[in-house]
This record gives structure tokens, sequence and C-alpha cells, in this order.
């Protein structure tokens, strides 16, 4: 690479200000999360104690924490898994068809233009137990529908609403993925005598695994902490904790339970977590530079 | 070449459109909903086609203090304009320089500037949201628009984005803008801004939408409702009624609350979709 | 214009790897230096070198009488033309020919009239709204061209400027480089990996090799006389032939059990260098080499065969006059030009002269 040799400071002048503002709002906070995670802190703010792995052992072995780690598991997954899968078959659908590709494109990019919460409140009034579309059309066939009080009702709720939201940007990358794959290679293959199907599991999909794997990490990102939104407006994490992430149970200890040593323990555990996802993200982006 | 067989272009067509009206309804059923009245809404199911109110209820909410919150949605779009626009000007701006003086120059502790900046990519506010509140609350800041702004601005995706894209400038380009006599100042200003017009354009994109649809922060730091953002304000709406949600309203508000996102991102999905594209791979 | 001279010039990288040898050299006010060898062999370095893009290790560089080691590219008053061209790809002809003026705060009027009097000159004049790429691969060189002459430099670089070009469009540039350069009189250095451009374009030449200078001379020196095998393999097209030989004095012995008249005299193995435009068909006779010709190559003007000689490991090529007809399977005789033999030591692959003895005997 190119580069200016000779001017010392100006590289300094350039970075000030992005620096300065991850020193502040960045490290100082992290720092904090990392040392409060060894303190347990009166409720009053008036003095702290360090307690070693306490507050660590408290989150790991309490009942409520393992049970948001299970709740974000099973959400993670049907909204990855859901959103993905929606998503390829879409974009297969549009590669195919000659014309209207773009035209499907526009039509179906929008709901990633739209906040999380607000995906939640559209499909929390489709859902609404008194007038909502969908529970009157389930009501019909003889299921009852209230998410304010059935557990399972209101983790579907949310899953519909984070696929919603995040089927389009996953369409956006399958179609770009699908639409880079040289044509060549298919007419090849069809050459050889696969056919439709066979063609797409042994030469497109394969062809298609650094989308594929790149998606699994942003929705992985995406479930775990923009979905926060949605789970607020909704439903808040109840009811009895039947929606309530790992990330909501952070805000919840934090900020309504004034716990701010489990809190900031549960910080570093998920920092931990989050921090091997992007670490695996970031490896793949910088193999992926040097072609 | 592909197997023509008009049968399954049917088929594709038909899945699509179907996904297309279902990924619609909702949007359909709020529009629907906001013209109607309260007690028109609640005799049943919610109503499939326009009801007698029109655009007065987008009127009301605009103009008169939404109920319980003691502001109108005039002044949450406001607040919400302000704040996704700082983000996304203030990343933009600093991700700029941070990332030219990383792959430009060579400089003392160069590295270790790199892995400071990039190490916050790994971070999203949520996981460190409580020491930020403090920090925020210490530093005055809550309630006030920087306090909705730089908080989110601290984060490396921009500066990553930018570091990708001035990796693929040719090298030769600032050699020949050396030999014709451009400094670094110069050179960031004349050849590789204009270069950077696409990128600029998609990471706005990315970044008002960003910033438009945060929740967490500033559900926390605005206690005040000068400051609070339309999309916070839809739980309070939620949660502050009485008995019955009053849907009327809520699809009203909510319905502006998708509107700037979604103009901004179908008038600029040519650079949108490119710039997610190219450089988030 | 001005000289430019190399005083022991030596680039060695961080990692330790010595990209030039220290280099002395003087290019002359006016004449045009092809620097030419294979890839890796430190032309560019040296190039970039007198550009000021690399920075120098150790030695110095002149341009005129001044010392230009630690000056910016801009201030040594040099202007460099890229492999790639390096156009600015949102600036049209005009914008990217007047850059260099601007920012030296030259007016605008002076500037337009600067450019319209170079586009003149190169041909340019209508495209001078267009952007790059809206442009031909030939088009692009010119404004790379334009972009250099319009600041009117001491020194020009040229960087393989002509190696993305198809091969009819090369000839044509390459003529009119030649052109303008001798036409505006600047000093100019050239580096290229392309013999026949070297040839045809250069005043001297110089044959690099692992940051050295294997020869410096005109190009006629070159192929008349090369310092090294290295050289005489990498002048001339096709390649010099290289065989194994014997040398009593005056007499060389092949393996096949010809003998030759030498041109000087040496005692030993030596490596036998004959061009295959000076092997001369004869009738059969016990001096004429014997070959058997394993494949034809009809050029149109020549024809190059490919024939088998006992003893050699490598085919010899032979260039005939293109009215012969030759077939595969065919026995020559051939009797090399005595003048024209080439005589280099094996091991070290330098000329030996009548002075020097072969080291092995």
């Amino acid at each position: 690479m190119a580069t200016f040799q000779r001017h010392r400071f100006t590289p300094w002048i350039l970075l000030a200000p992005q620096l300065a503002i991850i020193a502040i709002f960045f490290f100082w906070p992290a720092a904090q999360a990392i040392v409060q995670a060894f303190y347990i802190e009166d409720p009053f703010g008036l003095g702290r104690e360090f307690v070693g792995f306490e507050n660590f052992s408290r989150v790991l072995t309490s009942g409520e924490y393992l049970r948001a780690m299970g709740v974000t598991a099973l959400f993670s997954a049907t909204v990855a898994l859901g959103a993905m899968g929606l998503a390829l078959l879409l974009a297969v659908q549009a590669d195919r068809v000659i014309h209207g590709a773009s035209g499907y494109k526009t039509l179906l990019i929008w709901p990633y233009a739209v906040a999380p919460a607000v995906a939640g409140v559209l499909w929390m009034f489709m859902f609404d137990p008194n007038l909502g579309l969908l529970s009157a059309g389930l009501e019909s066939l003889g299921i009852g529908w209230n998410h304010r009080v059935n557990g399972g009702q209101a983790m579907l709720l949310v899953i519909l609403a984070s696929i919603w939201k995040q089927m389009s940007y996953n369409f956006v990358f399958f179609l770009a993925g699908l639409q880079s794959i040289p044509k060549s290679l298919l007419e090849a293959a069809a050459i050889d005598g696969a056919g439709p199907w066979r063609r797409f599991w042994t030469i497109t999909f394969p062809l298609l695994s650094p989308t594929t794997f790149f998606l699994l990490v942003m929705n992985s990102v995406y479930v775990f902490f923009e979905t926060f939104g949605t789970i607020d407006a909704t439903t808040g994490g109840g009811p009895g904790g039947a929606t309530r992430t790992l990330v909501y149970k952070v805000y919840e200890d934090g900020f309504e339970g004034y716990d701010l040593g489990l809190s900031a323990a549960q910080s570093v555990i998920l920092l931990v977590l989050v921090g091997l996802l992007t670490l695996l993200q970031f490896r793949y982006i910088e193999r992926k530079v040097q072609y | 070449m592909r197997y023509r067989r008009p049968g399954l272009d049917i088929t594709s067509h038909t899945l699509l459109i179907l996904c297309v009206i279902v990924f619609f309804l909702p949007v359909w059923m709020a529009i629907v909903a906001a013209t109607h009245t309260q007690s028109s809404l609640y005799t049943g199911t919610a109503p499939l086609w326009f009801g007698s109110e029109g655009l007065g209820n987008f009127l009301a909410v605009l103009s008169d203090p939404v109920s319980r919150l003691g502001t109108d949605a005039t002044r949450l779009l406001l607040n919400s304009t302000i704040m996704a626009l700082g983000i996304a000007v203030g990343k933009i701006t600093i991700a700029i320089l941070a990332a030219y003086a990383i792959v430009f120059f060579r400089f003392p502790m160069r590295m270790l500037c790199f892995w400071a900046i990039f190490i916050t990519l790994m971070l999203p506010v949520e996981v460190r949201i409580m020491p930020t509140y403090k920090v925020v609350a210490d530093l005055g800041m809550l309630n006030s628009y920087s306090g909705l702004i730089l908080p989110l601005i601290a984060s490396a995706t921009a500066t990553f984005l930018f570091r990708q894209f001035y990796l693929t400038v040719p090298p030769e380009l600032l050699e020949a803008a050396r030999v014709d006599g451009a400094g670094p100042w110069r050179f960031l200003r004349d050849i590789l801004l204009p270069l950077s017009k696409t990128n600029i354009a998609a990471l706005f994109v990315i970044m008002f939408l960003y910033g438009w649809n945060q929740y967490l922060w500033p559900l926390l730091i605005t206690t005040e409702s000068d400051y609070m953002t339309v999309v916070i304000s839809l739980k309070r709406m939620l949660t502050s009624a009485d008995n019955l949600v009053p849907w009327h309203t809520v699809t009203a508000t909510t319905l502006l609350a998708m509107l700037p996102p979604i103009i901004v991102i179908v008038l600029m999905q040519r650079y949108f979709v490119k710039g997610l594209v190219d450089t988030e791979k | 214009m001005a000289t430019l001279r190399l005083d022991g010039l030596k680039k060695t990288y961080p990692n330790g790897f010595v990209a030039l040898h220290g280099l002395d050299l003087t290019i002359d006010d006016g004449e045009l230096l092809v620097v030419v060898g294979p890839s890796g062999c430190g032309k560019s370095t040296l190039l970039r070198m007198l550009a000021g893009l690399e920075d120098i290790t150790e030695g110095s560089l002149y341009i005129g009488e001044k010392r230009v080691n630690e000056l910016e590219p801009v201030e040594r008053d040099i202007a460099m033309v890229f492999q790639n061209y390096a156009l600015y790809p949102h600036m049209s002809v005009a914008g990217n020919m007047e850059y260099a003026l601007k920012n030296r705060g030259i007016p605008k009027e002076e500037r337009r009239r600067k450019v319209e009097e170079t586009a003149r000159l190169i041909g340019l004049q209508d495209l001078l709204d267009r952007r790059p790429r809206q442009l031909s691969g030939g088009q692009r060189q010119r404004v790379a061209m334009g972009r250099a002459i319009v600041r009117e430099p001491q020194v020009f670089l040229f960087d393989e400027p002509l190696s993305n070009l198809d091969a009819k469009l090369r000839v044509q540039m390459r003529l009119e480089i030649r052109r303008l350069q001798k036409r505006l009189g600047v000093t100019a250095v050239y580096v290229t990996h392309d013999q026949v451009e070297a040839m045809t374009l250069a005043d001297r030449l110089i044959v690099m090799n692992e940051g050295r200078i294997e020869q410096l001379g005109t190009p006629m020196t070159l192929y008349e006389q090369p310092a090294s095998t290295f050289v005489a393999g990498f002048i001339g097209s096709p390649a010099m032939n290289f065989l194994n030989a014997n040398a009593d004095g005056d007499t060389l012995t092949l393996p096949c059990g010809s003998q030759l008249t030498s041109p000087v005299d040496v005692h030993g193995d030596i490596t036998l260098g004959i061009r295959p435009e000076h092997l001369v068909p004869v009738e059969e006779s016990p001096q004429a080499l014997t070959v058997q010709v394993e494949l034809v190559e009809p050029l149109g003007a020549d024809t190059l065969a490919y024939a088998t000689l006992a003893g050699q490991t490598e085919p010899l090529v032979v260039r005939f006059d293109g009215v012969r007809r030759l077939n595969e399977g065919d026995r020559l005789w051939l009797a090399p030009d005595r003048e024209r033999l080439h005589v280099f030591d094996p091991d070290h692959g330098h000329r030996l002269t009548t002075t020097e003895t072969s080291t092995t005997s």
C-alpha cells in the first residue's frame, strides 16, 4: 500500500475524534463494566465491596438466567433459520424469473427499514386478542389466542415479527450472491446431466456458503441485540419471563432491579459470547479481503 | 441458460407475489386502522377497509399532545430526525478521517490504534448499557441530543467499512497524486472523497436507519418527553392505555415512525444495496 | 531539462531484502534510457526511487546539480506515467491533466491554455470533457502521457506504460512516445520487461538482473557484444542458442564432433552462443553442424526451425528466410559465422575475450 510517510502529526489529527469518542463512550464504560462485575454495590450507591467471582456464580447458578439462556437459544435459532430459509427460498425464485427480479427486490426490501420495535407493534396489532385479524382467524379454528397470558404464543409473536423484519436483509444478500454465480457453471452442470434440484444443492448452495456464513453471523447479532426493541414493545419479556432473552435480562437487572454487579457480570458474559462471534466474522472478512 | 419451464416460472411468481402480500399485510391493517375511530375499531375484528376518519388521526397525533406523553408526534419525529442525522453524519465523518489515517499513513502505534478502534465492533451498546448510561449521566448528558447521539457513534462499523473501501483504491492513484503535488488533505478532498461518494451514500442510508430505529438507548436516557423519539413513544402509548389499546392513534404513530426510513431506503435503494453487499461482504 | 546522476544508489527493504545493490549511472540531458529486465530484477524499484515514491537507503540521487534524496516527488520536478495509467476516475481528461498545475497554483487561464496546447500535441483535443472510463485503452494511455507532458517536467519516468495495450496499439504508441520525447527533448527513464520495446526506444539500454546492472550500452552494443549469457539471452528474439563446447586456442570442439574456429583465444570448457539468424545453411561438410529439423514455424517473412544437434540438450533455433521451404525431419548442415560467435564462461556466464582464459580447464 502506498502511504504518506513524512507526515507525523496528520494521522493523529485525523484519528483524534474517533479515539476521543471511543475512549469516553466505549473504553471507559467497558472497563467499568468489567470492574463492576467483581463488586457488589449497595442499592443506594453508598459503597461497594469486592466479591471476586461471586456475581458470576450468582448469575450462572440462577434458574432465571439459565432460563433466559434457553429462551435466547430457542429464539435465536428459530429467527435465524426462519429468516434465512425464507429469504433463500424467495431469492432463488427471484433469481429464476427473467423479469421482475429488481421489482421484487424493491417490494421486499422495505421491512429492513422498519424499526424492530415498530415491527413488533405491527404484529401485535395483527394478533391483538380483541380485534387482531390473525387471532380472530385462529379463534375460528378453535385456537384461543392471548399472548399476554400464553408464553408460547408470546414467543411466536416476537419470532414472527423478528423474521418479518430480518428476512429482507437476508433476501438482498442471497439475491446478490445468486446473481454473482457464473452462469457458465450452471450450464456446465446442466450439460453434465444435473437437474435443477441437483444443480442447486451441488453448485449453487456450496458457492453461496460465504454469503450464508456471513448472514448467519449477522443474524445472530441481530437476534441478540436488535430484537430488544421488538420484545420490549410487545411482551416486555413476559408473560412470566417466557420471552426474556439475555440482553433483556441485563436491562431488567440493571435498570429495574438496580443490581449493578449482577447486570455487569451478565454484560461480561455476553461480551465474551459476542466477542467470539465477532472474532469469527472478523477473521472471515479479513480472509475475503485478500481475494 | 435456464431450463425455461413456464410452469416453474408461474410457481415462482406466485410464491413471490404471495410473500409480497403477506409482508405487506400488517402494514395494510395498520393503514386501515389508522383511518378509523376508537369505537369503530372495537366493533369486532379489525376492519379490512378504510374508515371515516381519513387523515384525521394522523393530523391529530401530529398536532395534539399524545395522551400521557405530553408531546405531539411532530416533536417526536423531529427528535428522531435529529438523532438519525446526527448519528449518520457524525459516524461517517469520524470514520472517513480515522480510516484515512489507518490506511494511508504509517506512524508509531498504528496497529494499536487499529485494534483499539476495531475492538469496539465486538461490543454493541446493548452489552455495556449500564456503565455507558452512568458515564453519560455523569457528564450531564441525559435528556440531550448529544447524549442521544455521541455514545452510538462510538462503534467502528463505519470506520471498518471505509477501511475496506480504501484498501481497494489502487495505490498508483495516491502515487500519481503525490507526483502531481497533492498532500494528504488535498488527496482526501480531491481524490478520495469524490471516489467514496457511493460508499458515503450507502453508509448514510445504513446509519440513518440505524439511528432512527434505535430503541434501548433512547429509552434509557430520555426521561423527558422533549427528547423522546417516535420509536420509543410507541411503547409508552401501548402501556399508558387505561384498558383498551388506542389502536387508531397507535397505528397512526406507527406509520409515521415507519415512513421516513422507508422513504429513505426506497429512494436510495440503489446505493443502499450496493453499499450493503459490496462493503459488508 | 536535466541530467540525472545516480551515485551508489542502494535500496534495502525493512525485511532485509536488498532490491538494488548500489547503482552508479549518469543519464544525459535529453536521453531516453530504457531499463529492461525480468520481473523482480529491481527495475521498478529503481524508477520509484527516482520518482521519490520509495526512500533511498544509501547513496545519492542528483537531478541537474541538486541532490534530491529527501525531496517529495512534486519537488523533484518529474512526471510519471504508470502502468495502469492511474487516471483520476472522477475527473475529466482536462481535469486529470490540469490537476498538477492546479496544485501548483497556476492561474486558470494559463492552465487551460497549457492543457489545450498539450491536447493538440497528442491528439486529445476532442476528448477533453470525457471521463477516463469513457475512453479506450489507447486513449487512456494518451491522457496519462498528456498529464505528464503538460507539466513540462525535467524528467519523464515511464513504468511499463504500454503493457496494458494490445499488440498493434503498442507498436503505434511506442513510435509516438519516441517521437514526443525527442521533440520535447526531455530526459526520460523508461522501464519495461519487453525487449523489443527496449531495443526500439532506447538511446541507451540497461539490462538489470537481481538488483544489479548486467550491462549498459546502446541497443546494438548489447545485441552484438552481450556482456553475459543473461544479456545475450534477454536481448534478441528468438533468444540466442547456447551450446556446450571445448576450446583449445582458436579451435572449438562441439560434443557432436564438429570443429569451429573461435573468435577468441581461450582454453577449456566454454559456453558457445550463436544467434538463430547467424546460422547459415551450407552444403554437407565436416565443419558444418549436422542437425535434424524437429519443428518448423513459418512466420511469413522468416521461418524458424527447431532442430536437434547431437550432444546438446536444448534444440537449436535457426532463422531462415521466409522463402525457404522446410519439412520436419529434414537434415541440414549449418555453418555459423565466425565473427558472430559469442564465447562465455560456462560457470559465471560472462563474456570471454582473448585476454581472458576460461576458469575451468
